[in-house]
């Protein structure tokens, strides 16, 4: 008895940095923001007038519109994009399909500020491609502009679509091939098969899937700093200009608006895992 | 008139044949076992029947009908599988009415609900896959092939994953309902116990060829060569040369001799041997017994040869390891190959 309770101890102290990470960097902040984020500009009076001011400035209300749209947007042409690729990997021998996850792994990573700085340097105003295209006379590009909304757009699903490749690929190992057969046997077509068995059963990974897009999309600050800085009106952007800015720091604003953010991405969590739970009854 | 018929098929992947010119038939209302050891290409055969690979040579009908090159849905045939592969995203009842929805047929309620009685799943419809035991799921899985009123059921090795009590239940089960509704039947085991208790016939597999089909009886008590009579019955085989030297004669002519170890007799040195006409008396020592519940299995050597005698476990041994034995084989049973 008294070996198994110091084994207990031991492994509980080997635990301890973690705890002291997740208090000190996760929940320490956390309770922080949401503790600034009821008090005035002052630091001592308590209010809620901080979250008046935001549901009150048609400013903010279209930040939180945009990084809303943007990052539905992203996900949703990211994670169809990402449903249709990964099964198409998995078509290929496993050697390529190892050669194509290490090239998804790659460009998944590569996001922030050198991304940014690449599509500028691509397609940006006088980007490479931009010039080319413009010498060639064909006018592919013309209308396009990298530092709008479509830019912004298309950036955030280049890197969304290697990440949720990475995410929905191994559950497609999880689709038996025998249902399949058993399901052509039965006189289901491919299309049946998938729309009746094949999707349902990789919804929880899509549907998984969509939320951290969606949380990564709404969260991501570095890419569209770089790309757009203070000319295109999202969250991310705002909280930054509110707690790090050189002119007007209003860091109980920025923690309100932060814990707008937060909300949204539990509230879309929530909202997805109660549309599986309705499709996949057998999760219940 | 034959029901299934298979005719000349040949199947190869890479150069490897793994069906070679495989032809058998099979009557209406017949329940038919592929038995053979893994890889012998009962698996592909079966498969190959359901649509589910191709062949490279030959046509396999069904009632008549050339279905060698239709698709598995327009092949009619219902085929249950060793890992039940139900989907797992339906509960029972929407598992059986897959193939019906598909087929868009109509009373889908009322036939559903006949399989699932006939199965014995009632109260279940609303369960879902992993709510069930492996038998129940299995009995899914045959309701679901069922209740398209196929053709011809295809079973492959569905009872393998299952343990010891349940298996010799379902297997019951699956025979009182196959004869309910006298519907064709394949099915594919490793299990010669199991093609014994079930099947109205076997055939037997090995290396891609059919090596000797008949009835259970038929195939038990004779065996076409070496290789049926060690897979299925555990026969004792010797070749001729050292089967004259243990009986000292030379009676028989051919290349091996069978003897099933049950039809052996042990008796003690001292007593005679019954009958020498009609006997052989060869002395050995038991070197092992081993008692697998009703069944005593006394392996003897005699000569630098083994024998496996087999006794139904009456009370207590009756000889002890290292006792000095006479082995009775009986002439007529002896089966040369």
């Amino acid at each position: 008895m008294r070996k198994i309770k110091k084994q207990k101890i031991y492994l509980l102290a080997l635990l301890l940095p973690f705890i002291i990470f997740v208090i000190g960097f996760e929940i320490g902040p956390l309770v922080a923001m949401i503790k600034n984020s009821f008090y005035a500009d002052d630091g001592i009076t308590v209010t809620i007038n901080q979250y008046i001011t935001i549901f009150k400035s048609k400013f903010y209300l279209s930040g939180i519109k945009n990084s809303l749209i943007i990052s539905l947007v992203s996900a949703v042409i990211s994670v169809t994009v990402a449903v249709i690729a990964a099964y198409s990997f998995t078509k290929f021998s496993s050697k390529i399909q190892n050669r194509l996850l290490m090239i998804a792994n790659m460009t998944s990573n590569f996001e922030g500020i050198p991304l940014s700085f690449s599509y500028i340097i691509l397609l940006g105003n006088n980007g490479l491609f931009t010039l080319l295209f413009a010498q060639l006379g064909w006018d592919l590009f013309a209308d396009f502009n990298l530092y709008s909304w479509t830019g912004l757009i298309l950036v955030y699903v280049y890197f969304q679509i290697p990440l949720a490749v990475m995410l929905i690929y191994p559950s497609y190992q999880g689709i038996k091939k025998q249902w399949k057969e058993a399901s052509s046997l039965l006189g289901g077509s491919k299309a049946s098969f998938w729309f009746r068995i094949g999707i349902p059963v990789l919804l929880p990974s899509i549907v998984g899937t969509f939320t951290i897009l969606f949380a990564n999309a709404m969260g991501a600050y570095a890419t569209a700093y770089a790309l757009v800085g203070s000319n295109y009106n999202l969250m991310s952007l705002q909280i930054a200009s509110l707690v790090a800015s050189d002119v007007t720091l209003k860091p109980q604003l920025g923690s309100a608006l932060g814990v707008l953010l937060a909300s949204t991405m539990i509230l879309a969590m929530w909202f997805n895992e109660r549309m599986m739970r309705r499709i996949r009854r057998d999760l219940r | 008139m034959s029901y299934v018929t298979i005719d000349q098929v040949t199947k190869s992947y890479d150069n490897q044949v793994v069906l070679e010119n495989i032809s058998l038939t099979l009557k209406k209302g017949e329940f038919a076992t592929l038995l053979g050891q893994s890889g012998c290409g009962k698996s592909t055969l079966l498969r190959s029947i359901a649509g589910l690979e191709g062949v490279n040579v030959g046509s396999i009908l069904i009632d008549g009908k050339d279905i060698t090159n239709l698709s598995p849905r327009q092949r009619e045939v219902g085929m249950v599988f060793q890992s039940y592969a139900l989907f797992p995203n339906m509960n029972v009842f929407d598992n059986i009415a897959y193939g019906l929805k598909m087929k868009k047929v109509k009373n889908i309620k009322s036939r559903v609900n006949k399989m699932i009685e006939l199965v014995d799943l009632i109260g279940k419809e609303e369960s879902y896959p992993h709510q069930l035991s492996g038998g129940q799921q299995q009995r899914v899985a045959l309701a679901r092939a069922l209740v398209m009123e196929p053709k011809v059921l295809l079973l492959d090795e569905p009872l393998s994953a299952l343990d010891a009590k349940i298996r010799k239940s379902l297997q019951k089960e699956l025979k009182r309902i196959q004869k309910e509704l006298d519907i064709t039947t394949i099915f594919v085991t490793h299990d010669q116990e199991e093609a014994m208790t079930m099947s109205d016939r076997i055939f037997v597999m090995n290396k891609g060829k059919v090596v000797q089909s008949g009835a259970p009886s038929e195939i038990y008590t004779t065996p076409a060569n070496t290789f049926v009579a060690k897979f299925i019955g555990n026969y004792n085989v010797y070749s001729m040369e050292v089967f004259h030297k243990l009986v000292r004669s030379s009676e028989l002519k051919g290349d091996e001799v069978a003897i099933r170890p049950e039809v052996l007799q042990l008796v003690s040195p001292g007593e005679d041997c019954p009958d020498l006409q009609e006997n052989w008396g060869i002395k050995g020592v038991i070197k092992d017994v081993t008692m697998t519940g009703n069944v005593l299995r006394y392996e003897v050597e005699a000569d630098d040869s083994y024998f496996h005698v087999d006794y139904l476990h009456h009370r207590g041994l009756m000889f002890e390891q290292g006792s000095r034995v006479q082995i009775i084989v009986p002439k007529k049973e002896c089966i040369v190959l």
